[in-house]
């Protein structure tokens, strides 16, 4: 059980140790180090998912009322695994890529803590240790965004801030709430909310979900709070970006799960205007983020303005609170992390190599780098939702919950919706792959050279592709495990 | 009849021959004569006090052998034994705070003359406070006129002349609606000792009879009187009268000339007029309509002015307004706290005048604000002085001016309808207060670099610093055991009617 | 035991002035052990309780200047005494500056002892005339540099105190004629019976005696001058417009609300929701003025307007939950301030720089002192496991407990408040830890973090804040406690 906090405290002291530790001349021996406790803490993570089976680790009480209480449970597992292998690929990939930036300690640093931070937050047990791990996250994080140091990063990095710290308190408001009215601030599966207060105080609960939906939804970039994703994420380094879009965004989405199925209960909210206006707003985000990304020139920028859209896919599905759609919606967590981490570094290979950011300037990239294109065709295919990639599979569950939960109108607006925005998906992603693969008639082969990325960048993109595909072929251990959780949270 | 009743009378005299002998003598001899008198006359006012206090009753002492209705009368209390040893005190320490500035701002062959109106003045203040006959009453409030303006013109400058020919006018209409009143009344009642006039006046009211020339009375009384003390609006000729006249002068007629009239005034609500009848009257209102005003007006103009006398000047008008206020709350509280009030203010008001002076003179005699900017620490015990007095009228605990403060905020809340004026004008007042009065106390505490002014030392001024201790002291003391002169002072309202 | 804690600051003080010192290190060490011995004095006053009132004088009638120890008088002489001493030490160093340090030090110790005396204050006319007189010994502090602008801040200072002590003065008349007595008692002192049917002159009387004491704790509108006295040198700044004074505001207004009007008598009524609407405003005003504000103290001031009003808002939710929650925040945030305050001030004394845009990359040179600073903006933000949290989290559940409409939107408010308190305090550490790629280190050289004396505060009162976050059951079952009047 002491394996949780281990997981969690050995990344952020660590992290801390990096930070306040002298500049090392060596860049290498840093690499190392680094290397080294990246291993170690995912180490400790798993150890601590096999290890702790269901146990609860309260470290100590923030207030006699309020205990930090750590435990895993099948969502925990869930988002823990995909943040460490997400978190190990982007890290080896930055040993390459951070090469030429400056202040790199102060990178891996925040870098580890941030690391620590999510595992927290995956094992938290009670809603204010998520709280408490849910703001640090934002602290930790901000100085990832604003880590090149340039105007437009720190003004972005102070923006991100800012609407995380908002989102943040919304959702503190709820929990103020919680504490007066529920039985306990513990996660537990079917809500925490008192029968009695329940009837008693729905109009206020049900205006307390809404906002502690909102405010969780301002990291998964959910409309009306999305406008800081697409400043923060590109200005990142391309690992970090893939960090922020693939796994902090999550938090998010794992704040909002937490929220709905552990604490309020989907009978509590099922059928009341908040779950409306919730699949409203996801499916506003959905189209708007594909339409966003399909008018945006510059490559990081239409991947960020993707994961708006594609995370909203996810909160889609659990906002229609249908087996099939929580199903898909988990898958898509999965799904989208592997695949966004995958061609956020992709796109870092590329800006490492030729040093160029816009979309149409990559004509030919994909005679210069085979291996790299391939993998990024592969990825937005599985964005896409084309067989044989997990996001066909997620997003078919989306659609089939969406057909099968009985909500007049939501239950075809939303898969048209899904759909549409998967065309303008294509319609965004795959003219890079046209264009690099294909770049014309009147491109000059003459000037294309071979420039393969190095091993240690290609191997995590290729890592991520093939877990991408690997869902999508096998998926079916995988949605049986799904479907037990899901049985258990409605 | 005991010895002890002889007193009162016996002062008043002492005072006028003094005046008179005074006339014949050089200023030196004059100023000793002044001294033994004050002296003489504040044992006798505290021989009359401890008699009164003891007997716990009034005395009536009739002047001659014509027994009443006819004879003249005097009325002696323990308020007012203790209104007329408070007076002499005063004027004691304010003659002796300003004696430095007499010599050099009254020319030598006038000084005679000086204290010949100091006497008169004394006698005219103790005849008010004492006489039970109200023409009487209006021979003095003639003299005590008469004298005052000679102290304000006794500085020969253009400034004063014009002051004291305003006050002249002023105060003879003041005297002059006065006059009328006390004839209408004697009409009405055919009576002037005061007794004699309660008594018709009563009976007058009880059956309905003369019911508007009554009123008249009350008005033209009460107004008379309001602008010889400056009650709001009639305070016109106050600020030059004070801001002008030496300052011995100004401490003396702020605190205790327009003291006289307000303790006269009172006395005819309590002894003439009738507690009662008085109250029903409108003009009660009027009173505490205008002690509203002058409260804040007199605050403002005060806030506005540039020059420190002057400044305090209208500050007298303020405090004025809180007394007529207390009066016009129409409650035994209410008047309780103003003549508390009359003796707080006495007893600051004189303070900040002769403090004002000290400080003015280390600033090369210079009254504007500009000039006196580090003034406390070249004349530290004024500055110390100055800034007590301040700190009294804010009305800062310790000081006498939070108990008035006190005592008129209790007085209002027992009133009901007017209440809540009384009380949101006190907070508003006391800011306003705070600022003209703070705002100096920050000036002189002020460092200058290398100032162009000497600073004296208390050596240099022994008898200043001694008399300002002496002020301090009786602030202070006003303010902390306020219970006993408060109980003398409800004791003797009581025995007043 | 009560009047010689109250008298040995005030007489130090003036001692200070008189005794002619050969060295400064002599009267630092007379005051520091002055000081210290004060707060054990405090300290043993405060564990051995004497458990009747000690009357000192007798004003008129049944007034009279009276001493005891509560539970309230704990809280708030504790949070003095420990803050002193460092406090002093701290000015020490920074004082090193500036002109007429006696004047400046007598007049800092007597408010040692005039804070305390109001702290210590059996009745509400005791606490008002120690009211009176820390606004006067305070002013002197204000106006210590001289510049014109001091003086102008002080004389703003000044009027606004003794106004706001005018009207407060109308409050304490009325608990003389309607209260039963002037003491404090636990759930007010208020005589229904006399009472009758005035209750709404009652209330509004409340309404008026708590914006005058909220004049102190800067409640809006009448919070211009906190900002302004930040002409001050920064030990008072710190000590004095964070916690002394100000919280002595906040103070008597608890006093005011929970121990002579009593909850009762309040609760649910029209002047409730006036004064409670009133702190939300300022809440929020506060705060969006901080980040307008470019000048670091100034920043810093304005902070605490609106972090007082978290304490005032407490006091209006009129629970003993609400008491407890105003409590918290009344102790904590005097931490969290002085701590950020320290900070600020070490910035000037080290650098000279007084503006929130000349702090770019100092993070590096003065890691300390900004690390405090960190902690302190975290901690003000509201961050679980620093203190903050937990006064709001208190303050958050009084207001959820009441169940009333309003004391909901104060949540709101905190909340929103929550949010630009981390825009302005969290914009000057990305400032002083990331200045940007082309910002010049070299404009930078030669400083460097302060001397002991000043890191020696900082560090203490950043333990502080993470004891009293992550372990402030004992101190907040304290706070229930003396809201329960068990104390």
């Amino acid at each position: 059980m002491y394996y949780i906090a281990l997981s969690v405290l050995f990344p952020i002291l660590t992290g801390v140790y990096l930070l306040v530790r002298k500049e090392i001349k060596n860049r290498k021996s840093l690499l190392i180090q680094t290397g080294i406790f990246l291993v170690i803490t995912t180490v400790l993570g798993v150890l601590a998912l096999c290890l702790s089976g269901g146990g609860i680790l309260t470290p100590f009480n923030l207030t006699d009322r309020l205990p930090i209480l750590f435990k895993v449970d099948e969502i925990s597992i869930l988002f823990a695994v995909m943040t460490m292998v997400i978190f190990l690929c982007a890290g080896f990939f930055s040993f390459i890529y951070m090469e030429h930036e400056e202040k790199e300690k102060r990178y891996y640093g925040f870098y580890l803590i941030v690391f620590g931070i999510l595992l927290a937050l995956c094992f938290a047990g009670n809603l204010i240790t998520f709280y408490l791990f849910f703001e640090l996250l934002t602290l930790s994080s901000m100085p990832l965004v604003l880590h090149t140091g340039s105007r437009e990063a720190i003004m972005a990095g102070l923006k991100y801030l800012f609407y995380s710290l908002s989102g943040a308190y919304m959702a503190l408001f709820g929990v103020y709430f919680i504490e007066r009215y529920g039985n306990t601030l513990t996660f537990s599966t079917g809500g925490v909310i008192s029968s009695q207060a329940a009837a008693d105080n729905t109009g206020i609960l049900l205006w307390i979900a809404f906002l502690m939906l909102i405010g969780f939804g301002v990291k998964a970039g959910m409309f009306p709070m999305h406008a800081w994703l697409p400043a923060a994420h590109p200005v990142a380094p391309a690992p970090a970006s893939a960090v922020l879009s693939a796994v902090i965004v999550k938090a998010g989405v794992l704040g909002m799960v937490r929220a709905v199925y552990y604490i309020f209960g989907v009978s509590f909210l099922r059928g009341t205007w908040v779950q409306t206006a919730w699949m409203v707003l996801t499916l506003i985000t959905v189209f708007m983020g594909s339409m966003l990304a399909y008018r945006e020139p510059v490559l990081k920028k239409r991947l960020a303005y993707s994961t708006v859209s594609q995370v909203s896919y996810i909160l889609f599905g659990f906002s229609v609170m249908d087996a099939g759609s929580v199903t898909g919606g988990l898958l898509h967590v999965l799904c989208h992390g592997a695949i966004k981490a995958g061609l956020f570094l992709c796109a870092g290979a590329l800006i490492y190599k030729t040093g160029k950011t816009r979309v149409e300037e990559f004509r030919g990239a994909g005679k210069e780098m085979p291996v790299l294109m391939w993998c990024y065709t592969i990825l937005s295919l599985g964005l896409i939702g084309i067989p044989p990639t997990g996001g066909f599979i997620s997003k078919w569950y989306l659609a089939e919950g969406a057909l099968s939960s009985g909500l007049s109108g939501f239950s075809w607006i939303g898969p048209t919706v899904l759909l549409v925005s998967a065309l303008l998906t294509a319609g965004y992603l795959l003219p890079l792959a046209i264009n690099g693969f294909l770049p014309g008639a009147d491109y000059d082969y003459g000037s294309l050279k071979k420039k393969e990325p190095p091993l240690l960048m290609v191997i995590p993109i290729l890592v991520l592709t093939l877990l991408s595909v690997v869902m999508g072929l096998f998926p079916e251990p995988l949605i049986h495990y799904l479907s037990l959780i899901v049985e258990k949270i409605l | 009849m005991d010895f002890v009743q002889n007193f009162p009378a016996v002062s008043i005299l002492l005072c006028l021959f003094g005046g008179i002998i005074s006339s014949g003598l050089r200023g030196k001899t004059a100023r000793y004569v002044n001294r033994g008198l004050l002296l003489v006359v504040t044992f006798l006012s505290l021989c009359t006090l401890c008699y009164t206090l003891e007997s716990g009753e009034a005395f009536v002492y009739v002047m001659g052998k014509f027994p009443a209705p006819w004879g003249n009368e005097i009325r002696a209390g323990m308020l007012e034994a203790f209104m007329a040893f408070f007076f002499c005190i005063i004027m004691l320490l304010s003659l002796e705070g300003g004696k430095k500035k007499l010599v050099e701002e009254v020319e030598e062959e006038k000084v005679f003359l000086y204290y010949v109106l100091i006497d008169l003045l004394l006698a005219s203040l103790l005849a008010l406070v004492y006489t039970n006959d109200l023409f009487t009453a209006y021979v003095f409030v003639e003299i005590n006129t008469i004298a005052a303006c000679g102290l304000i013109m006794i500085r020969q400058n253009g400034r004063t002349i014009e002051a004291a020919a305003r006050y002249m006018i002023m105060s003879l209409l003041g005297s002059g609606l006065l006059l009328l009143g006390i004839c209408m009344l004697y009409d009405l009642t055919g009576h002037l000792l005061m007794s004699n006039i309660k008594d018709q006046a009563a009976m007058l009211y009880a059956s309905g009879q003369y019911r508007i020339p009554l009123l008249v009375t009350i008005a033209l009384m009460s107004v008379g009187l309001a602008i010889k003390s400056a009650l709001f609006p009639f305070h016109a000729w106050l600020p030059d009268a004070y801001g002008y006249s030496t300052v011995s002068s100004a401490a003396i007629l702020s605190s205790l000339v327009s003291k006289g009239y307000i303790f006269l005034l009172i006395k005819i609500i309590y002894r003439v007029i009738g507690f009662e009848v008085f109250y029903d009257s409108r003009i009660i209102d009027v009173l505490f309509a205008f002690g509203l005003m002058g409260m804040i007006f007199g605050s403002v103009s005060a806030i506005r002015e540039n020059d420190v006398r002057r400044m305090i000047a209208f500050s007298s008008v303020a405090q004025i307004g809180y007394i007529y206020m207390g009066i016009g709350m129409g409650t035994q509280a209410g008047m309780a706290a103003s003549v508390f009030h009359i003796l707080s203010h006495a007893a600051t008001k004189s303070l900040l005048f002769i403090a004002a002076i000290g400080l003015t003179d280390v600033s090369g005699g210079s009254r504007k604000f500009i000039d006196l900017t580090g003034g406390a620490y070249r004349n530290k015990w004024a500055g110390v002085a100055f800034t007590v007095g301040s700190l009294s009228m804010v009305g800062v605990p310790l000081f006498s001016g939070f108990i008035s403060k006190l005592l008129f905020a209790q007085a209002a809340v027992q009133n009901g309808t007017k209440m809540l004026p009384a009380l949101i004008v006190l907070g508003i007042s006391t800011v306003l207060n705070a600022i003209y009065f703070m705002k100096t106390v920050i000036r002189i505490y002020t460092p200058v670099e290398d100032s162009a002014y000497e600073s004296v030392t208390f050596k240099n001024m022994k008898l200043y610093g001694l008399t300002l201790i002496c002020f301090i002291v009786l602030n202070v003391f006003l303010g902390v055991s306020s219970q006993p002169i408060v109980d003398l002072i409800e004791r003797g309202l009581t025995v007043f009617s | 035991m009560i009047l010689l804690v109250i008298f040995i600051p005030i007489i130090a003080g003036m001692l200070v002035s008189l005794i002619p010192f050969q060295k400064r290190s002599h009267m630092e060490i007379f005051l520091e052990s002055a000081v210290v011995l004060n707060s054990f004095l405090v300290g043993y006053l405060l564990l051995h309780r004497p458990d009747h009132i000690i009357t000192l004088a007798n004003f008129t009638g049944n007034l009279s200047i009276g001493f005891k120890v509560d539970g309230m008088s704990i809280v708030f002489a504790g949070l003095i005494s420990v803050l002193w001493p460092f406090a002093t030490l701290y000015a020490f160093e920074y004082m090193t500056k500036e002109k007429h340090e006696r004047i400046f030090f007598t007049f800092y110790t007597m408010t040692y002892g005039v804070t305390l005396g109001i702290s210590l204050a059996a009745n509400l006319l005791t606490m008002y005339f120690f009211y009176e007189l820390l606004t006067l010994v305070t002013v002197p502090l204000v106006m210590h540099t001289l510049t014109r602008e001091a003086i102008l801040a002080s004389r703003k200072y000044l009027y606004y105190s003794l106004g706001g002590a005018a009207f407060a003065f109308i409050g304490l008349i009325f608990i003389i004629i309607y209260g039963s007595t002037t003491d404090f008692v636990l759930g007010g002192v208020l005589d229904l019976e006399r009472i009758g049917e005035r209750t709404n002159v009652l209330l509004l009387i409340y309404v008026i005696a708590f914006m005058g004491f909220g004049v102190k704790a800067a409640v809006c509108p009448f919070n211009s001058w906190l900002p302004d006295a930040g002409v001050a040198p920064t030990p008072v700044t710190a000590l004095l417009h964070a916690v002394a004074v100000v919280k002595s505001g906040a103070f008597a207004i608890i006093r005011l609300t929970y121990y002579s009007f009593g909850t009762e008598f309040l609760r649910g009524t029209w002047a409730q929701t006036v004064v409670m609407l009133v702190t939300m405003f300022t809440i929020v005003y506060g705060c969006s003025r901080a980040v307008k504000e470019t000048h670091l103290k100034r920043r810093l001031a304005y902070s605490t307007i609106s972090n007082l009003s978290y304490v005032l808002f407490g006091v209006t939710i009129m629970t003993p939950l609400g008491m407890v929650g105003a409590l918290t925040h009344l102790t904590f945030h005097a931490v969290m301030k002085i701590s950020s305050f320290f900070c600020a001030g070490a910035i000037m004394h080290q650098t000279d720089r007084h503006y929130v845009h000349e702090l770019d990359g100092m993070g590096y040179k003065m890691p300390c002192v900004f690390g405090v600073f960190t902690v302190s903006a975290l901690a003000l933000m509201g961050v679980p496991g620093l203190a903050g949290f937990v006064s709001k989290w208190n303050l958050a559940a009084a207001a959820v407990e009441s169940g009333s409409r309003i004391a909901y939107g104060g949540i709101g408010c905190l909340l929103i408040s929550a949010l630009l308190t981390a825009i302005y305090m969290l914009s000057i550490v990305v400032r002083a830890f990331f200045p940007g790629k082309d910002f010049n280190m070299a404009a930078l050289e030669g400083i460097n973090d302060p001397d002991w004396k000043m890191l020696i505060p900082l560090f203490v009162f950043t333990i502080l804040i993470l004891v009293m976050g992550l372990y402030s059951a004992p101190a907040v079952k304290f706070f229930n406690d003396v809201a329960a009047g068990i104390y």
